[in-house]
């Protein structure tokens, strides 16, 4: 993926100050202190406006479980997490810039996995309600609930209650 | 055979969107055919992208047991 867009730099190298919508997104190692996220992010956020880049849009990193181990390399050895603080950050820069970002984000010790790819300015996130696999229709069970209030007869004395026992014990 | 993106009006497809691309994913983790999703072959191209980026993110797996 990260081929592809520096294949395209290529092919558009030619268009000065020409510019394109791109995404980023990140995994931070989980070993990270939560108030040193800001600072990790605040490195690439000066990487792209380095480069020339504007905002567009931006997801905080948070702490998610993995779908599977991810292996990255912590001084001359090799740690494996299945945790990760993931983050995304939208951004217009020209292609020139999406590449040496890439190049900074793989280089940099605390950022587990990343990707650039281009998109396009609008919020491309569905605003679909997340799909219930079973609909249970309430009503249902809230009027059967009545019923067994119904089922209580009124208070008994204490005297009827022990007459019922002893006629039930004689029997 | 229902068509999600399209019922949902669903322009763009979001590799973040987990809950979403889960509908287009067989319990093995595989992308279902174009005959099980419904989706046009446009739509369908726009899954597959989002889904082979969200496993490289390591939020779908590539493979389920």
């Amino acid at each position: 993926m990260v081929e592809a867009v520096a294949e395209k730099t290529q092919t558009d190298a030619s268009e000065e100050g020409f510019s394109r919508v791109y995404e980023i997104g990140y995994h931070i190692i989980p070993t990270v202190a939560e108030d040193k996220l800001e600072k990790i992010v605040g490195d690439i956020r000066s990487q792209i406006e380095k480069a020339g880049g504007s905002f567009i849009a931006e997801g905080a990193p948070s702490l998610m479980r993995l779908s599977y181990e991810m292996t990255a390399r912590e001084g001359d050895k090799n740690v494996v997490h299945d945790r990760g603080y993931f983050g995304w950050i939208k951004f217009e820069a020209n292609p020139e810039a999406a590449v040496l970002l890439d190049n900074a984000l793989r280089d940099h010790t605390s950022i587990l996995r990343h990707i650039v790819f281009k998109t396009v300015r609008e919020d491309t996130r569905a605003k679909m309600k997340a799909p219930t696999l079973r609909e249970v229709k309430r009503t249902d069970t809230i009027k059967t609930t009545p019923r067994r209030e119904e089922e209580v007869s009124a208070p008994v004395s204490e005297a009827d209650l022990d007459k019922a026992l002893e006629d039930l014990t004689t029997e | 055979m229902t068509n999600i993106l399209t019922q949902n009006d669903i322009q763009h497809v979001d590799y973040k969107d987990i809950d979403l691309l889960k509908q287009f994913i067989n319990p093995h983790g595989r992308v279902m055919s174009r005959k099980r999703t419904g989706l046009t072959a446009k739509q369908q191209r726009a899954v597959e992208a989002a889904v082979k980026r969200a496993r490289f993110m390591g939020l779908l797996p590539y493979i389920q047991k």
